[in-house]
């Protein structure tokens, strides 16, 4: 019992540390969405910085601490003045999701550039406090933990004194509460934001800082968990609420702490998931007040600039159909086959975005996981219960569309932005709950030697072969998804994306068309995951993540929202040009990244526009 | 000019002297809606000036395009002499001109007492602002019991009074006013009026913009008449009070 | 005032009805009804409470008391969507056409309610019927989409030229005006059995409104069931059968056009009620000013 009640207390202070972190990362995403109403996604990269810059002072410089926090202040307030300057001003007219989308781009940029620079392997970071510990009342408190709690303290108590008592804290309040009044008072609402950015992305990197002195390791990647950690923070607290985002901070920091003492380590992001998309759905305010629900975003919130498609007659596509087709008989190079045959399975789940954030406007951020839904279905259908390929094929995009609406559903009545947000969490459960579940899918083993693609007896194991499997699923998902976008079912979809109040007065049942959409998207996706897990012959859950989602969006922005045709092209660009050219495949995601920032910014409609 | 600026002009005598505030053939647009057709007015120094019309008129507009919210597609804005279409909103506020927004804009979580000096946001004679914060103080005792209250638990009156009073705050030579009595309680429509009419008698320039004609014209000295984007009437309160035009103006244009 | 006793049952009914937001009574006990084949307008002065009554008779908002019926049925508890497949058809204030779709797939989505595949309510199967429908476009979806169309365009020739040689640009390419009209032609889709329409001439210039009042007196001659909230009095004069007056929430009159035109109470509540100091002052119960301490700011000193 003793032993019991010490673990309690020992969880109980690891998890307000842990918590004290993301209070910090929460409370920046929310001062840049009170004050801008901006969901940044690149907040977790300026952490990520943070965390490297410290390491860097302290191990190449071997800097003292207190130095070192202070060339991460100041470096990762300069990093969010940068982004704002000339990633998001730009944008300040534009409809909500485009800025967000931009800092999704620098994100992609900064964790590229910071691999570029370190490697992307762990470095280990030497705690400079040594291993000071001590034991309270049985309990153990390491120097650390109490070093993170004080600068918390002071850190929140420094934030109060800011706002409440100096002019630009009450600027900054102003422009929160109403950015047009505070106009009128005079207030520079450009440089307000300017400012807020800088001090988010302080406290972002000192979080950063603080984790990579923790944990005693800086590794790249930890900047997208520390985003989505802080959404769930955020959201738990009442999006744009600082007090809100302290208290969901710590909060979250405790449930994982507990979770994790329960389930096990192997659950602590899963918490983070469910929380928040339980919050957005039942408490869009947050939990910590009683508001009705927020009002409904504007109805902008769809990224579909108005233009027209351009036209492209069907002859060339037929010629360019033809000659896709032909193509092994004239290059038969494996390594060109490969890279478009890996562009033809992006080029359907390219399809299936366009089809549910362009033609049905429901901006989706998790269709990675609808692939791995339909991976592990026909993997597991063919190797536990020996379903030939063929059938599995069909039942597991089946699957995926079953779960993958199931998924969704809750998430339906948001919006724009909040669905957004919603399918991204919802892509990083499905891969939790792939890892967690072991007897199903062999948690973090993954499952190998799945059989290779086949139909009645011919298999297709040759580069050329599968280019043919893949070129051809590709061409049938192009032609059902053309044929439902021109039927008056695929006009009901654009009202829907056109505005959602005047669909409803005209009898269009919003529930069931998003259904729809979701189950057909799902299903495409979840076809161009299970043939990417024969082709490969394994899977794990690493093998769908969120960055393959967001990289799908970029396709389909680069092509145009809703143009099928320009997912395809998108996905040919965007996945075989960094491999044809060689020397830009280690900068990728650094194109990648540039990529959706240029083309937000000056072709939002995308290369053959939208429709 | 000071002196002069104070006593109560009339249109007549304005013509010759610079007005404080003019617009000059402003066309706006929103999109493919055009808004605002050639329009005109004139506010000199010391007077009340209302502008009125019905639903959808561009009134609320009007006052958007003298602050900087909304650019015009053509014409001009004179402050004083000076074209300031153009300038930020911040630019020309510090230029003096004040603010009572449509519906008030209180800023909601700040307490009365950070909403009025954030009216003075802009100064920096941090002296003359205390004094001016002990004169609102005095000016308005209701707000006084209630300065560590949350401006967005006041009621609809008293917010209304403390827009005005964070507007005064600025020392703005012009202040204008968007719907100061809508969604008020006839007591204190009558106290906001009331409190209107004394402030310009203390030297204050308002321009206001009104959908209760009746009320306004009681107080100021001149209006005009916005109908879809035109100036169609301007004259002497007294005269446009009484004059039956005014009605069709407001009911509706002439189709039948 | 009161109308007159009738003998059939209203097309719609509203029975004092209130809708309050945060203690303030937007409608405050509202009752009135539409007959079949009848045209009634509402009016009122800006902030009467006429588009938060709208919202209650569309679904979009809900009454806090009161109640509304649709030829003889309760409309409450009714979700946004069902009311299209009552017959109630709407336009919007500011023209919400669907930007980025044709003029004619706007008019074809009014359709969207009377389509065979949308009207049969088994659940799951229905829906994958829809996408079966939408996948084969077997011979009945086309003829059906066929005849719809035909109708489309037969009602957007009835604004003449203005929309005919549009009917495949994009409706955010149009003018204001004929964003409007798209509007009418999509509800009419419906074949509404009432039509509410919301000032359907809002920032439209006296050429463009005449136009747009000979337009709904043609339908209403044809028997369209209208509801009209309307702004401008004089416009509606012509038009309507009755008129119900709005002003703070509250139905101060209804009856005949020419009657409610000059009737005090509706000037009044146009031009703002005239100045009544004496009856507040007595309530009044704090002077507004203190007069022992006035201004003594100097504006012309004042800036910088």
């Amino acid at each position: 019992m003793d032993s019991l009640l010490r673990t309690f207390a020992d969880q109980t202070i690891n998890g307000l540390v842990i918590g004290n972190i993301y209070a910090f990362i929460a409370v920046g995403l929310a001062l840049i969405f009170g004050v801008g109403n901006l969901i940044n996604f690149a907040h977790g990269s300026i952490f990520m910085v943070g965390a490297y810059v410290g390491w860097v002072c302290v191990t190449w410089w071997g800097l003292p601490l207190f130095t070192a926090f202070l060339v991460t202040t100041l470096v990762c307030a300069l990093l969010g003045v940068i982004i704002e300057r000339f990633a998001l001003y730009p944008l300040r007219s534009a409809p909500p999701i485009a800025p967000l989308l931009a800092t999704i781009g620098v994100s992609f940029m900064i964790d590229q550039a910071v691999q570029i620079i370190f490697t992307p392997n762990p470095q280990a970071f030497p705690n400079p406090l040594l291993a000071y510990r001590f034991q309270v009342g049985g309990v153990t408190v390491g120097a650390i933990d109490l070093l993170i709690a004080g600068i918390g303290v002071a850190t929140a108590a420094a934030l109060y004194l800011f706002l409440r008592f100096t002019q630009w804290g009450w600027a900054l309040r102003a422009t929160a509460q109403d950015r047009e009044a505070a106009q009128q008072m005079g207030v520079d609402v450009v440089a307000v934001n300017r400012m807020t950015f800088a001090i988010a992305s302080a406290l972002g990197g000192i979080a950063g800082l603080l984790v990579g002195m923790y944990f005693n390791t800086v590794y790249p990647t930890m900047s997208f968990q520390a985003t989505l950690k802080g959404f769930a923070a955020v959201v738990l607290g009442g999006l744009g609420n600082v007090p809100g985002a302290v208290l969901g901070g710590l909060l979250l920091g405790l449930i994982e702490s507990y979770g994790v003492a329960i389930f096990g380590a192997t659950y602590r992001n899963l918490f983070a998931f469910v929380i928040l998309i339980a919050v957005l759905v039942w408490r869009p305010n947050g939990i910590f007040t009683n508001q009705r629900r927020t009002a409904p975003e504007p109805l902008t919130g769809t990224f579909i600039a108005r233009s027209r498609p351009v036209h492209i007659p069907a002859w060339a596509i037929a010629a360019l159909t033809v000659a896709a087709l032909a193509l092994p008989f004239f290059a038969p190079n494996p390594y060109l086959l490969q890279i478009l045959t890996n562009a033809w399975l992006l080029g359907m789940v390219a399809l299936s975005v366009t089809l549910v954030t362009g033609t049905a406007g429901q901006t989706s951020l998790g269709q990675a996981g609808f692939m791995a839904i339909g991976a592990y279905a026909s993997a597991l259908l063919t190797q536990r219960l020996g379903w030939p390929f063929e059938l599995s094929l069909l039942a597991s995009a089946l699957v995926s569309a079953v779960i993958g609406v199931l998924l969704v559903l809750p998430a339906f009545r948001l919006r724009a932005v909040y669905i957004a947000i919603a399918t991204l969490a919802i892509g990083e459960i499905v891969n939790q709950v792939i890892l967690n579940w072991d007897s199903l899918t062999n948690g973090a083993m993954g499952i190998t030697n799945i059989a290779p693609p086949s139909l009645f007896g011919w298999q297709a194991i040759r580069p050329h072969e599968i280019y043919w499997f893949t070129l051809v699923l590709l061409i049938l998902a192009a032609l059902v998804q053309h044929r439902l976008v021109r039927s008056p079912l695929g006009r009901t979809w654009r009202a829907l994306r056109e505005d959602e109040v005047a669909a409803q007065a005209f009898g269009i049942d919003l529930n069931r068309y998003k259904t729809l959409v979701f189950a057909v998207a799902a299903f495409i996706a979840g076809l161009s995951g299970a043939v990417t897990g024969h082709m490969y012959s394994y899977i794990s859950h690493e093998t769908f993540t969120n960055t393959t989602s967001i990289l799908v969006l970029t396709m389909v922005i680069l092509g145009g929202m809703g143009n099928l045709l320009g997912a395809i092209v998108g996905a040919v660009a965007l996945t075989a040009l960094p491999e044809l050219f060689r020397g830009l495949a280690d900068y990728r995601y650094l194109i990648y990244g540039l990529t959706l920032l240029l083309l937000i910014r000056f072709r939002p409609q995308g290369l053959l526009g939208t429709d | 000019m000071n002196t002069a600026s104070l006593a109560r002009t009339n249109g007549q005598n304005a013509a010759s002297t610079n007005p404080l505030l003019e617009l000059k053939d402003i066309d706006t647009a929103y999109g493919p809606i055009q808004v605002h057709f050639g329009v005109n007015l004139h506010v000199n120094a010391g007077e009340i000036v209302c502008l009125l019309g019905g639903n959808a008129s561009g009134k609320s507009t009007t006052m958007k395009i003298i602050l900087g919210l909304v650019r015009p597609r053509a014409g001009a804005v004179r402050f004083d002499g000076r074209v300031i279409n153009g300038l930020t909103t911040p630019q020309i506020v510090r230029l003096g001109i004040g603010s009572v927004p449509e519906s008030r804009r209180i800023f909601a979580q700040m307490t009365v007492r950070e909403n009025l000096l954030m009216g003075a946001y802009h100064r920096r004679d941090r002296h003359a602002v205390a004094e001016d914060y002990e004169r609102m103080l005095a000016l308005f005792p209701r707000l006084k019991e209630r300065l560590q209250q949350r401006g967005g638990t006041l009621s609809g009156g008293e917010q209304q009074m403390l827009a005005i009073g964070r507007a005064l705050m600025g020392r703005p030579r012009l202040i204008c006013m968007d719907e100061p009595t809508m969604g008020l309680s006839p007591l204190y429509v009558d106290r906001v009026l009331a409190l209107i009419q004394q402030i310009n008698t203390q030297g204050y320039t308002i321009f206001m913009v009104e959908q209760n004609a009746n009320l306004a014209l009681q107080i100021a000295h001149r209006g005009y008449v916005l109908q879809n984007g035109r100036i169609v009437m301007e004259g002497q309160a007294d005269a446009l009070l009484n004059d039956p035009e005014i009605q069709d103006a407001y009911l509706g244009e002439g189709v039948s | 005032m009161e109308s007159v006793q009738r003998a059939t049952r209203p097309l719609l009914e509203i029975k004092q009805v209130s809708r309050a937001f945060d203690g303030v009574l937007a409608v405050d006990d509202v009752s009135f009804g539409i007959d079949e084949g009848e045209t009634v307008s509402v009016i009122g002065p800006n902030g009467a409470g006429k588009t938060t009554l709208f919202n209650l008779i569309t679904g979009v908002d809900q009454p806090t008391a009161g109640e509304i019926f649709f030829d003889g049925a309760p409309l409450a508890g009714l979700p946004a969507h069902a009311y299209a497949r009552l017959g109630m058809a709407r336009t919007f204030q500011h023209g919400r056409v669907f930007g980025n779709l044709s003029v004619l797939d706007n008019v074809l989505l009014g359709a969207h309610s009377r389509r065979q595949v949308v009207r049969s309510r088994a659940p799951v199967v229905n829906l994958l019927r829809e996408l079966a429908y939408g996948l084969l476009q077997p011979g009945s979806v086309k003829q059906e989409e066929a005849a719809l169309r035909a109708e489309a365009e037969e009602i957007l020739a009835q604004f003449g030229e203005r929309l005919t040689p549009r009917l495949h640009q994009p409706a955010y390419s149009l003018s204001y005006a004929n964003r409007r009209r798209v509007e009418i032609a999509r509800a009419l889709m419906l074949r509404p059995r009432l039509l509410l329409l919301d000032e359907p001439t809002a920032g439209m210039n006296p050429a463009e409104t005449q136009e747009m009042l000979d337009f709904i007196a043609t339908l209403k001659a044809r028997g369209q069931t209208i509801l009209l909230i309307e702004h401008k009095l004089t416009l509606v004069m012509q038009l309507s059968d009755r008129v119900v007056v709005m002003d703070d929430g509250r139905k101060i009159t209804e009856g005949a056009p020419e009657v409610v035109r000059h009737d005090p109470q509706v000037i009044e509540a146009y031009l703002g009620h005239r100045h009544h100091p004496p009856a507040n002052a007595a309530q009044d119960d704090e002077p507004v000013v203190q007069p022992a301490t006035r201004l003594t700011i100097d504006p012309a000193a004042g800036v910088l």
